[in-house]
């Protein structure tokens, strides 16, 4: 007998699912629980080289209320029910909207977009899940509160909440956006509502601005992980300052990120460079200004003649240092000279401002990503193979010049024997680096999608081998990079499953838990 | 009864009481204000698509009378690197408005 549904979670009959879907709908209505083929086809499309079956929904169900989701919980623990949680659903290199297993039900919190509380004294923000980055910039504006945003690329669709749990990062001083998360509600898979740190106790009014609270502090383990439903986040806003100064490094040769890396660590660690600065390859911020097809044609990964010649042609370097400085123009004077002094001393670095470099498309988004403006042009990556394919890969690297150097060369080699190319950066953390690889294929030819898949793998094979850690990773190989941390750990996380979620319906496989 | 049973047994008796006790303080505040809404056609090009669609990462798709079916399928369904965008994040009222407004010539002043 054909199913009525697209998918069926595992180990749930068709029997028991119309059962928990009945129920859904005297919950949320009708018009909020999908379940046709139609419906759900959102929730499908992956940029992973695995095959749409593999994360085919059964269902989606569209909460706006913390009591709906309290009142769906237990429906899912009565029926065994598995539900995946999404908020705005864009994060489309670690695998969209699409639940990590076949057959889950996405409980989509995109329409739970309320910005409950913006304080230009205090500057922080209380929004719901499903407030996106755009809604929140035109609301500061609208209310003119002088505070800046810090966001990834895909800025304008995508949301604070769902980026700061999965530990996403951004461009501007309050990059490592986790570090200013300031308070969560949660509700629990026994349905409780827990609220983190100071928000706790009645009648508190310190809730977004301290974050520790009283005993054990427990954000973190609501990020990254499948342990409660966040449906109501905290976190700390950038006072607008009164002079902003972006600027470009270029370098021309691979080897030159030994320099730039030794340069720009002193000046972050000391706060002379306080954003999160990037050093884009030249392959990364090509597609804004070139098309691969111009200057390769059939398989295999792109010759370096040809890399080079792009950047004759467009004006890039090999290694390009996107950073900024924020503050009262004396300061930003001030720091210029000690930045133009550092990085003017062995004379291999080219140093553009804006004044030569405003009409740079490169350059312009940049800008606007490390002022918190929106912009999607970083999507241009995905232009560069065309197809659809992209898997980010993200192994953490030391801030130290021979690290980088290392990483990138392996990178490089593993992508060119599959014949993919180097598309990458490196986002400078406090005394970190994360290592940001687009794995761009064309999903629509088969052979690429193979080679894809295998290279992802061998990539995480050989980083792990080298005692190299993926900070984040699509859903498609969340066990084999959970695995790579070892048995105590996976062993912990599994306990701490056990014991808030007994049944198994948050998100099953997020981080490789269950 | 095996231990993990027992465990989930229990756990099922706990969220029935949860329920049955109603602790849920912030439930009331969800009825204070209202969500997020598009208000028209041209707000959602600005918002969204726009950003590729101006900006030289997506095709032109202004001004060209693309039929307006073909303009919601292909925003509920993505289309290679253009990722689909769901009832959601657009509700079908307001797909009709953007599928109007994209298709539509643009009038000149």
């Amino acid at each position: 007998m054909t199913s009525k549904y697209i998918a069926l979670p595992k180990g749930v009959s068709e029997k028991d699912f119309d059962a928990a879907i009945s129920d859904f709908r005297k919950v949320l209505g009708d018009a909020s629980v999908l379940t046709s083929a139609e419906q759900l086809a959102p929730y499908i499309k992956t940029m992973m080289p695995v095959s749409d079956a593999e994360h085919t929904p059964s269902a989606a169900l569209l909460a706006t209320t913390v009591e709906q989701i309290q009142k769906i919980v237990a429906i899912c623990n009565q029926y065994k029910v598995p539900i995946w949680m999404i908020s705005t659903g864009k994060n489309l290199g670690y695998g969209a909207a699409a639940p990590a297993e076949r057959g889950q039900v996405v409980l989509d919190l995109k329409r739970m977009n309320r910005i409950l509380e913006v304080d230009k004294d205090l500057a922080y923000a209380l929004v719901e899940p499903g407030v996106t980055y755009q809604q929140l910039y035109d609301y500061i504006k609208e209310h003119k509160l002088g505070l800046w945003l810090s966001m990834p690329a895909p800025s304008a669709i995508a949301g604070p909440v769902g980026n700061t749990l999965d530990r996403g990062v951004g461009y501007t001083p309050y990059g490592e956006h986790f570090l200013f998360a300031c308070g969560m509600e949660v509700v629990l898979a026994n349905g409780e509502v827990l609220r983190t740190g100071m928000g706790s106790m009645p009648n508190s009014n310190t809730w977004q601005v301290f974050k520790w609270g009283y005993g054990p502090y427990l954000d973190g383990i609501f990020t990254q992980s499948n342990y409660g439903i966040v449906t109501k986040f905290g976190f700390w806003l950038m006072p607008e300052p009164p002079a902003f100064r972006p600027f470009v490094i270029q370098y021309q040769h691979e080897e030159d990120i030994v320099e730039i890396v030794e340069t720009i660590r002193p000046l972050r660690i000391s706060g002379v460079i306080p954003n999160a600065v990037v050093i884009a390859h030249a392959l990364y911020e090509a597609p804004v200004k070139a098309k691969r097809s111009d200057y390769v044609s059939g398989p295999g990964s792109i010759p370096d003649e040809a890399v080079y010649q792009i950047m004759k042609d467009h004006k890039l370097g090999i290694w390009n240092v996107y950073a900024a400085l924020y503050g009262t123009q004396e300061q930003i004077d001030v720091n210029w000279n000690i930045v133009t002094q550092a990085f003017g001393q062995s004379g291999k670095a080219k140093i553009l401002t804006e004044q030569e470099a405003a009409d740079d498309p490169a350059f312009a988004y940049r800008a606007k990503l490390m002022r918190g403006d929106m912009t999607l042009t970083e999507f241009s990556l995905y232009n560069w193979r065309g197809g659809g394919g992209s898997m980010w890969f993200a192994p953490v690297s030391q801030a130290r010049g021979s690290e980088t150097l290392k990483q990138m060369a392996l990178t490089k080699q593993i992508l060119a024997k599959y014949g993919l190319d180097y598309s990458g950066e490196f986002i400078v953390g406090m005394r970190d680096m994360h290592h940001i690889v687009d794995v761009l294929y064309d999903k629509t030819d088969p052979e690429q999608t193979k080679a894809a898949y295998q290279c992802f793998d061998e990539l995480l094979t050989e980083f792990s081998a080298r005692g190299y850690g993926i900070y984040r990773v699509n859903t498609a190989f969340m066990d084999k990079v959970a695995e790579t941390y070892g048995p105590v750990q996976r062993s912990v996380h599994k306990t701490l499953k056990k014991a808030l979620d007994p049944n198994g319906i948050l998100a099953p496989g997020k981080s490789g838990i269950r | 009864m095996k231990k993990t049973k027992l465990r989930s047994w229990l756990f099922s008796c706990m969220v029935s009481i949860i329920f049955a006790t109603s602790n849920a303080w912030s439930a009331q505040e969800e009825k204070n204000s209202s969500g997020f809404a598009w208000k028209d056609g041209a707000e959602i090009y600005a918002k969204i698509c726009a950003y590729c669609h101006e900006a030289q990462v997506g095709p032109q798709i202004r001004n060209r009378e693309l039929p307006t079916k073909y303009i919601r399928t292909i925003v509920r369904n993505g289309n290679r690197a253009m990722p689909a965008f769901r009832i959601s994040e657009i509700d079908d009222e307001s797909l009709a408005k953007l599928a109007d407004f994209i298709s539509k010539k643009e009038v000149p002043h």
